[in-house]
């Protein structure tokens, strides 16, 4: 039942939630499962965005329908791994994505630079 | 595993996922708890209590948070789906919506009526506790006699339960100074009257107690609807005067548009403006009785406490005025809320009518829903595989019934345009049976109801095809494309709604019979006068220009010798009120008690009563009552003659069931004067078609005149006649008000406008039922014969006739409406005593409708199955065979 966009018309869907954002990012390297994912992006932004078991999965739900993520055909290892575990991975159309949030923050950060909001605060 | 043995964190946290959707849950929900449990061992593992505290608060959050957004995707993804299935299936949703527009639209229509009179509050502060208190002579079987001053004095000044008692009587005026002179409906209250019901004054001010001073000057207090469509609403219109029973009145107040009970009136005046309550001789007498009495419910005081409190007056009054309350009369005084009083005409009514638009809206849902099935059948192997792809079950019930909401909404938007272009009619026709009518609209409430209605509809018959559906999704892949098996339970399901179809419709057709048949009786009745030719106007002559007898007996006798001169008027005749006048059905007989000369009481019994009619000469010959014994007055009758009555042949059954009553004396004044019977005149149903004649004494107007109606036997169309009458009485007195012109064929049409739009809506209802349940028929009899082409086939093949396989399909179809209609037998044996209020000379269980309506279902059930059956009687075995 998932409706793959096609590619070209995935600025529309920009920008993204950060938190969405965020698991784009991290399955940029590699597949994970759920928890992983939710691991991984408490650690890389150093505990400031967390992800619960709700939030994390609507938003996966959200990226698989969207086609930017898809269920790896990786299973979990009999015995090491809770069974219960799927793993995910960043498809072509995903990355693309990722990489037109990218662009917009960067082009964003950018403008700030150009307004020369980074200087430092005159003291009074 | 087993949930109970589950740690509890696991436990609640299962719970916590049901918020999520179904689809959602099965999917992601294992992989959920798993994320959750490995959150809690890291807790455990490194942990304290403040980060468990904070895991469950993110955990519950997040889960809170995600759900709407999920259930809001798929409600978007199902109704896009729907609108697309909606369209896809022009036909059949156009044919639902309308079925279901209907249904919708006849409740809403009637919900709002209901509504407006049975429901909603009176449109007064605290109106609820407002109650109308009346007197009665409950020996008599009188149950609403009117108030003298005294007694009004009494109840007002000796109540412990009331805070406010006001009196309130109507009267016709004339108005001059604007046109000819007119005719205005004038209510006579007491100075708090608008106080009492919290009716603040658009303009001006209200009553104050000055204004009732006897003596004072006189003040009126328009109605909105008198102002605005009499004067423009000048909002100049204060200070005005107007001349009135020889008076100037002037306008102090309007009012706001608020409804008007018992009547709507043009104008209010208090009680010292009105000639005949201001009269030293009306107020001095305790027996001299005209007005109603109105109370508001002190707060905290119970409706029964003032019931309580009014019989305490009511038995100090009978001890202390014996001869204004004799024992025999069985004297009681009264109160119920004032809601129930001018509602309770209207209730048997609109329940039943709403009892039928909702049977009507039951058979809408089960023909939708049969369409659906029929519809799901074709639909069904995408819904099976949809399921064998992982789409859950309840997913696809959501789907259903979110299509189904569609279609009902839709259905429901068209029934509101239906019930709001029928409201006009609708109004008017609630105006016969309550003041409340004006009030229907279609507010706020009255929206939720359709949305309410559309909501119910949508699940009923969503629920009944989804079910179905769902019943027959796994096994419609594994036996193929015939489906036989699941097909038979389904046509079970299928032969199930019409059956039910057909019962409602034959209920709603009793209904409907029932109301027609009586009607035809009701037209029929022999009502005791001759209506055709006769024309009736209300004549309204001051009384202060004509204030002593001698005066109004002349100018009746001058009005009465000229119009008889007009050409082609063969007889004329002025008298208290005609029969089946709008007026005097509403405001009921003028009764009375009287003596029979040479009869005593037997202690404790009840004295004899009448309804009084003040009538001229040639009044029997006008109306074409005929005169069975005796004479007729003459002019000689009254005056200075002798005293002298007659009464009608209800009376003579009634007091004089085996002797001659002609020559006996009668008295209505407690024997001060004793009127001898002249003449017995035919009984005439002067108060509805359907109500009896009651014993009635008639007075000549030589002896008491009160010449308020005028009526005129022509030679030929009497509408033809009107003008030249109207003429010929301002040509006698251009001071008196003629209105209200009708013939007397129009009056008594008219006085049968409730019944017959009762019949006319339960017929529409009925018809509505018998079409729908008649397409229901023919559209599951086509259904089977397409499924059994094969099988009809190999039977041609066999020898069978095609006159055989006719008879097996129209066997068919008649045992679905026969099996209907015995059980829509039981179901109208069960109800019709709801319907039992509004017959008249029919018993609810009259055997020929009920054979009647089963006739015409079943003839309907053949005619709807014939199409079909000859078609599967054509049948080409060959072509059948080589067909799958």
């Amino acid at each position: 039942m998932s409706h793959h966009r096609e590619t070209g018309h995935e600025e529309q869907q920009l920008p993204l939630t950060p938190a969405m954002f965020h698991v784009l990012l991290t399955l940029a390297d590699e597949e994970m499962h759920g928890y992983a994912i939710l691991k991984e992006v408490e650690r890389r932004t150093e505990g400031k965005v967390r992800l619960s078991a709700g939030t994390l999965y609507g938003i996966i739900r959200r990226l698989n329908e969207e086609g930017w993520i898809v269920e790896s055909n990786k299973r979990p290892t009999a015995g090491l791994d809770d069974e219960r575990r799927r793993y995910y991975r960043l498809t072509e159309l995903g990355r693309h994505v990722a990489v037109g949030e990218a662009r917009r923050l960067e082009e964003l950060l950018e403008m700030a630079r150009s307004k020369k909001l980074f200087s430092k605060p005159k003291l009074a | 595993m087993n949930p109970a043995t589950l740690p509890r964190s696991q436990r609640i946290f299962r719970a916590l996922l049901r918020v999520l959707p179904f689809d959602f849950q099965t999917n992601y929900g294992h992989e959920m708890e798993g994320v959750f449990h490995e959150q809690e061992r890291e807790i455990k593992e490194r942990g304290g209590p403040m980060d468990f505290l904070k895991l469950w608060s993110e955990t519950i959050a997040g889960i809170f948070r995600t759900a709407p957004s999920e259930h809001w995707e798929i409600l978007k993804q199902d109704l896009a789906y729907g609108l697309r299935m909606m369209r896809k299936n022009a036909g059949f949703t156009v044919i639902a919506v309308l079925t279901l527009g209907l249904g919708i639209g006849a409740n809403t229509a009637i919900f709002s009526v209901v509504h407006a009179v049975l429901l909603r509050p009176l449109p007064y502060p605290e109106g609820d506790r407002l109650a109308f208190i009346r007197q009665q002579a409950q020996k008599l079987g009188i149950n609403d006699i009117a108030f003298s001053t005294h007694e009004i004095e009494d109840y007002r000044g000796q109540n412990q339960t009331l805070s406010g008692l006001v009196e309130y009587h109507t009267m016709s005026f004339i108005l001059y100074g604007h046109g000819d002179p007119d005719r205005i409906r004038t209510a006579v209250v007491s100075a708090n009257y608008f106080d009492l019901f919290k009716v603040q004054p658009l303009l001006g001010r209200a009553f104050l107690a000055e204004d009732d001073k006897l003596g004072a000057p006189a003040v009126l207090i328009l109605s909105y609807e008198y102002w605005k469509n009499k004067f423009g609403a000048d909002p100049g219109i204060l200070g005005r005067t107007f001349e009135l029973n020889d008076r100037l009145h002037t306008v102090v107040g309007v009012l706001p548009p608020v409804p008007q009970y018992p009547v709507e009136s043009d104008v209010y005046m208090p009680t010292s403006a009105c000639p005949f309550r201001s009269a030293q001789k009306f107020i001095d007498n305790r027996d001299a009785r005209m007005m109603r009495a109105f109370g508001r419910l002190k707060p905290g005081v119970t409706l029964a406490q003032a019931r309580a409190d009014l019989a305490t007056i009511a038995g100090r009054l009978k001890s202390e005025y014996p001869k204004s309350y004799p024992d025999n009369m069985g004297y009681a005084a009264v109160s119920s809320p004032l809601q129930e009083e001018l509602t309770q005409g209207a209730r048997p009514t609109l329940l039943v009518l709403l009892a039928a638009a909702v049977f009507v809206l039951l058979i809408a849902c089960a023909n939708v829903a049969n369409l659906t099935l029929a519809r799901m059948s074709r639909r069904e192997r995408e819904l099976a595989v949809r399921t064998a792809l992982g789409a859950g079950r309840s997913r696809l019930l959501r789907q259903l019934l979110t299509e189904s909401f569609l279609m009902a909404l839709v259905g429901g938007a068209l029934g509101l345009v239906l019930a709001y272009s029928s409201l006009e009619l609708l109004t008017q026709f609630a105006a016969r049976l309550t003041p409340r009518a004006r009030e229907i609209n279609i507010d706020a409430s009255v929206l939720a109801f359709t949305l309410l209605a559309a909501l119910g509809t949508s699940i009923i018959f969503g629920t009944i095809s989804a079910v179905f559906t769902r019943a027959n999704l796994s096994s419609s892949l594994k036996e193929g494309s015939t489906g036989v098996g699941a097909g038979q339970s389904k046509n079970r399901v299928r032969s199930a709604l019409i059956v039910s179809q057909v019962a409602f419709s034959f209920m709603l057709l009793i209904g409907a019979g029932l109301m027609l048949r009586s009607l035809i009786k009701m037209l029929r009745v022999d009502a005791g006068f001759v209506p055709q030719r006769v024309l009736a106007m209300r004549t309204t002559i001051s009384f202060s220009k004509y204030a002593k007898q001698e005066q109004l007996v002349e100018v009746i006798k001058k009005i009465l010798d000229r119009v008889q001169a007009e050409p082609g008027v063969i007889s004329a005749a002025m008298s208290s009120s005609y029969p089946l006048d709008s007026e005097t059905i509403s405001v009921g007989p003028n009764s009375g008690t009287f003596k029979i000369q040479g009869r005593e009481l037997a202690p404790g019994e009840a004295p004899p009563v009448g309804s009084y009619s003040l009538i001229s000469p040639a009044y029997f010959r006008t109306l074409g009552i005929p005169l069975n014994e005796g004479r007729e007055f003459t002019e000689a009758d009254g005056g200075k003659g002798p005293i002298v009555a007659m009464i009608n042949e209800a009376m003579k059954r009634r007091f004089w069931p085996n002797e001659d009553p002609i020559g006996r004396s009668i008295s209505y004044d407690d024997g001060a004067t004793w009127a001898t019977i002249v003449g017995i005149a035919g009984d005439v149903r002067e108060f509805g078609l359907d109500r009896p004649a009651l014993p009635e004494i008639y007075i000549p107007h030589s002896q008491i005149a009160a010449p308020s109606t005028l009526s005129a036997r022509t030679m030929a169309d009497p509408r033809s006649m009107g003008e030249a009458i109207v003429r010929a009485v301002h040509e006698v007195d251009p001071q008196i008000a003629v209105t209200h012109v009708v013939t007397l064929e129009q009056a008594r049409a008219e006085s049968t406008t409730s019944p017959r739009v009762t019949a006319t809506l339960l017929g529409i209802f009925g018809g509505l039922a018998l079409v729908i349940a008649a397409a229901g028929i023919g559209g599951i009899m086509a259904l089977a014969v397409s499924q059994r082409v094969r099988e009809i086939g190999i039977r041609i093949a066999l020898g069978a006739q095609p006159s055989k396989i006719l008879g097996m399909i129209l066997g068919h179809g008649l045992l679905l409406a026969a099996v209907g209609v015995g059980i829509g037998l039981a179901g109208a044996l069960a109800v019709t005593g709801l319907v039992k209020s509004l017959l008249f000379e029919i018993t609810p269980t009259d055997p020929a409708t009920f054979l009647g309506v089963a006739v015409v279902l079943v003839s309907a059930a053949i005619i709807a199955s014939y199409l079909p059956a000859r078609r599967a009687a054509a049948i080409d075995p060959i072509e059948a065979l080589r067909t799958e």
